[in-house]
């Protein structure tokens, strides 16, 4: 494998494309940028100073797209045939998802113009949010996905993905809070959810004010988390098993604060 | 001796230590699980193993502590690899001393079949068509209810 944009004397230079054949070309990549939960609801409610947050990022994602060969020197000028831009705002890991999807039919690939309008629409999210929050951090900006072309099919690979797979807890979301923050000092309950289960509800790790659970026990827990979050739901489907401090327990089983209560698909080991 | 980890383990050299130095050992039995390339779909290219920290250590000893109650044992070692593992990878060791081999025998299936069924593992599958998580099957649990009459 060598690097194209390098001559053989290992000079830059832009590649010539003529003589390739034309394909369909597509690609997606992704970006996230977390902010603080108060940043996250406003911008969920369209009330930030500089108004529709959203809306202006993803036309700078896309603008960005049509301009990647302005930006980074060796690109070609793409007549691109779509470019999306998308958000999910995750409120469970405080910040928005931003994924991007360009194709055409031609001679270049398209990741570098999906990659270009994911990180544009990430700054232009910094921007618009900066005056109540200058903590925010954009990060994991990646492909995910690239078909047609020479160099063939890509998909993000899981070990690319996952990076810690085997520490349960350290999931994608990281350690969030619906409710009240533990470290506020408010006595709670780690809740944890493991594996194809965490997966599923795209939550980890939450923490719940133990004074707000309806009764102290895992069925009063699985009540307080569905009303702060409707993808709980998803406990009552399939079968889910439960532990508290690591001991398999059930519906009925007491809860006292800073207990540990994990949910989790039967077990598939050995 | 129990042990959760990343590494590759050797089911030779294990095994020669769990009975160094010993005489009173008659039979050792082992199983080694290792990861196949087809299972709920073919083509498996890899698989990624997560835990519970923790409790996990704590049901395989429990696992083990009543193997020992039910058979006369002279030890065992339990070995469960996690992480992202390859087809051919070993998983699993179960190693299994006592004096008498019939013991060795029935605690080691005993060990793998609760193994299956009650230490927190979760198998994920990456093939060619995707990953996925590994469904739980009837036919574990079958296998770990032959040892409740038993008691």
């Amino acid at each position: 494998m060598s690097l194209t944009h390098l001559n053989p004397r290992g000079e830059a230079h832009m590649v010539d494309v003529g003589d390739k054949a034309e394909s369909r070309r597509e690609a997606r990549a992704s970006g996230v940028i977390h902010m603080r939960p108060a940043t996250l609801a406003l911008l969920a409610d369209g009330d930030l100073p500089k108004g529709d947050v959203l809306a202006t990022a993803r036309i700078a994602g896309i603008q960005a797209a049509k301009r990647t060969h302005e930006l980074i020197p060796l690109c070609h000028a793409l007549a691109l045939s779509k470019v999306s831009v998308d958000f999910r705002l995750d409120e469970a890991a405080s910040c928005v998802h931003v994924s991007a999807t360009c194709r055409l039919t031609g001679r270049t690939g398209v990741e570098m113009e999906a990659l270009t309008a994911v990180s544009v629409a990430c700054l232009t999210l910094y921007d618009m949010c900066k005056a109540v929050d200058k903590d925010m951090e954009i990060g994991s900006i990646h492909l995910d996905a690239k078909t047609g072309g020479k160099s063939g099919d890509y998909q993000r690979g899981p070990a690319a993905m996952e990076p810690a797979p085997i520490v349960t807890g350290e999931g994608a979301t990281g350690e969030v809070s619906l409710g009240v923050r533990c470290a506020m000092g408010e006595p709670c309950i780690r809740v944890k959810c493991l594996a194809e289960l965490r997966e599923r509800l795209g939550v980890g790790e939450v923490s719940v004010p133990f004074a707000e659970l309806e009764s102290a026990d895992v069925a009063g827990l699985k009540a307080l988390l569905k009303s702060m979050d409707a993808r709980f739901a998803g406990l009552d489907e399939g079968r889910v098993l439960c532990a508290v401090n690591q001991v398999m327990a059930g519906n009925a089983t007491p809860l006292t604060a800073e207990d540990e209560v994990a949910f989790f698909p039967p077990v598939t080991g050995g | 001796m129990i042990r959760v980890q990343q590494e590759r383990f050797d089911a030779g050299s294990e095994q020669q230590a769990l009975t160094r130095g010993r005489s009173d050992i008659g039979a050792v039995v082992s199983f080694t699980g290792l990861v196949r390339d087809f299972n709920e779909r073919p083509e498996v290219q890899a698989l990624t193993l997560e835990h519970y920290p923790g409790m996990t250590e704590s049901a395989l000893a429990d696992i083990v502590a009543e193997a020992e109650q039910r058979w006369p044992l002279q030890g065992v070692r339990l070995i469960h690899r996690v992480g992202r593992l390859a087809p051919g990878d070993p998983i699993v060791l179960v190693v299994v001393a006592s004096a008498h081999r019939r013991a060795a025998f029935e605690a080691c299936d005993f060990i793998m079949d609760f193994l299956k069924t009650r230490a927190p593992f979760w198998k994920k599958e990456h093939t060619a068509s995707g990953a996925y998580w590994v469904a739980e099957r009837e036919g574990d649990h079958r296998d770990a209810r032959r040892w409740e009459t038993s008691t």
